[in-house]
């Protein structure tokens, strides 16, 4: 009990007489760690736009009613059978109401002028390259026509298929978007990042440079090396975790003051919620851990030696 | 208790501090190790302490071979060794008694300890009245005691003075010796560096003489020169 007590003192001690180089660390470690739970958050907002709308499956052909379980599992049998085709899984009529329904959940304008009857049922297929796309229209007979309603579509002569709509354009474009945001917010953070361990390490230099006395006590009388570096290591854990304390609270303000705003506009693009914070949560706080484990490394090094 | 054999150092740039040392310490011994500056008196105190390691020869201390001894159990061979310095090393924001006790604190003693021996300590170097004295309270030999009592709190094997007196006028240096003889009837070897001719002659206990680093005289109750 007695060595906690002492940790406490020493390290709050630290903090205080470090005063402003500890407010700079602590700043510092909160933009960075900001900014890379925004890109994390991002990331988890894109996905989950890609899952809502594509459910992750590259193509989609849609049948024409009424749907019969002979041809679904023929043609299950047969693009499963084409080397294009990593998966195939079947989304009956319901369960394709019930995602339309989830999609414009915020949009009854929507869910309760259409009826489920006109949603198709379809197969979800999920390619292995999506390059192959040619291959999946070839195999149901499709081709691009004038539709009766003059609209140009793709209409297959397979039968029980009515048409196949391709998703991967929009997929990768999607993917390609996240990724770009992700790594540009990312790069910064690391940079970020980087600043906060070196400013972290600086405070805990000039901490050990102001007690250099009491320290090179310490050693006269047989204090051990983590006795002497564990006050110094909290301090720089503490004022890194305060960072991302501070970090975690901002973004819950971004979601509230960004995405809970636009949720009530666009009802239909979904939205991260206070669960995707909190996923986003504990990363932040590793990352702040490591930066204040890399700032003890490299603020202690001078020090290290006995 | 402390045996160097064959010792000699060169620091890294160049100085030669010791050239082939014997010197063999029993416990319980008052030694006292005297020459002229740069004679390389610090250096078999830093050796001692594995500050320093010998660029050849073997130290042994309380039965240990220091020169095999991992670094990371250095702190505990240090807890055997207490030390007193001409600069005192007390910390001007604590008080004698928080001086004495932080010795005990940073090894982890518990507080039902460190509230018996403090004032122990203190007691046994005539400050028991001076508890509560801040450093800048205290007179030269007042901080020396404190400093003496920090060193000897946690009951070490040995006692290394480094110059203690070097800053003391002649009669304060007198207690203060006094004070060290008194640590060593309790059994405590003591081993002090000095270029103070009237202590030395007046103690008359063994004295080992350096000069450039050689050893040119060990002597059994000698004297300065």
């Amino acid at each position: 009990m007695r060595r906690f007590d002492y940790y406490f003192r020493e390290t709050a001690a630290g903090i205080r007489r470090n005063g402003i180089v500890a407010f700079a660390a602590m700043s510092t470690a909160f933009v960075a760690l900001f900014l890379l739970g925004l890109a994390l958050l991002l990331r988890s907002e894109l996905n989950l736009v890609i899952y809502r709308y594509t459910r992750d499956v590259e193509v989609a052909a849609y049948l024409t009613d009424p749907v019969r379980l002979d041809t679904v599992s023929a043609l299950t049998k047969k693009l499963d059978a084409l080397p294009a085709v990593a998966s195939v899984s079947y989304e009956t009529k319901a369960e394709a109401c019930q995602r339309f329904k989830a999609i414009f959940a915020s949009q009854p304008v929507f869910t309760e002028n259409v009826s489920c009857d006109v949603i198709p049922a379809s197969l979800r297929i999920h390619l292995s390259d999506t390059s192959l796309f040619n291959q999946v229209t070839t195999a149901l007979g499709c081709s691009i026509q004038q539709r009766s309603d003059g609209s140009k579509g793709l209409v297959c002569t397979e039968p029980g298929v009515d048409t196949v709509a391709d998703y991967s354009d929009l997929l990768s474009r999607l993917t390609a978007i996240s990724r770009v945001l992700s790594i540009g917010v990312a790069s910064v953070s690391i940079v970020m990042l980087g600043s906060a361990i070196a400013l972290i390490a600086n405070t805990l230099r000039m901490g050990m440079f102001a007690r250099r006395r009491e320290i090179g006590i310490m050693r006269l009388v047989g204090a051990t090396n983590w006795r002497i570096r564990v006050p110094f290591l909290i301090e720089g854990l503490v004022e890194s975790m305060l960072g991302a304390v501070a970090s975690i609270l901002a973004l819950f303000l971004v979601k509230i003051l960004f995405f809970d705003q636009l949720r009530y506009k666009i009802g239909f693009i979904p939205l991260i919620g206070n669960r995707d914070v909190m996923g986003v949560a504990p990363w932040i706080l590793v990352a702040s851990a490591l930066v204040a484990i890399v700032a003890g490394t490299i603020g202690m090094r001078r020090f290290l030696d006995v | 208790m402390i045996s160097l054999q064959h010792i000699t150092k060169v620091y890294r740039n160049g100085v030669t501090a010791l050239v082939d040392v014997d010197v063999e310490i029993e416990k319980g011994e008052f030694v006292f190790i005297v020459g002229p500056s740069g004679s390389g008196k610090s250096t078999l105190v830093r050796l001692i302490l594995k500050e320093e390691e010998p660029t050849k020869g073997e130290v042994y201390v309380a039965g240990k071979h220091l020169n095999k001894y991992s670094l990371w159990k250095v702190p505990h061979l240090r807890r055997n060794i207490g030390t007193v310095f001409q600069d005192f090393k007390l910390l001007t924001d604590k008080t004698a008694f928080e001086n004495v006790a932080f010795a005990l604190e940073v090894i982890g003693k518990p507080k039902h300890v460190i509230d018996q021996r403090v004032p122990e300590a203190l007691d046994y170097v005539g400050l028991g009245e001076k508890l509560n004295s801040y450093p800048d309270e205290l007179s030269g030999g007042e901080q020396q005691r404190v400093s003496i009592a920090r060193a000897c709190v946690n009951r070490p094997l040995v006692l290394l003075a480094d110059e203690p007196t070097g800053n003391l006028d002649p009669s304060t240096s007198v207690d203060i010796m006094r004070l060290l003889d008194k640590v060593n009837r309790i059994g405590t070897t003591v081993l002090m560096a000095t270029h103070d001719q009237a202590i030395v002659d007046a103690m008359r206990k063994r004295v080992i003489e350096l000069d450039k680093g050689h050893v040119v005289r060990d002597q059994a109750r000698g004297v300065y020169s």
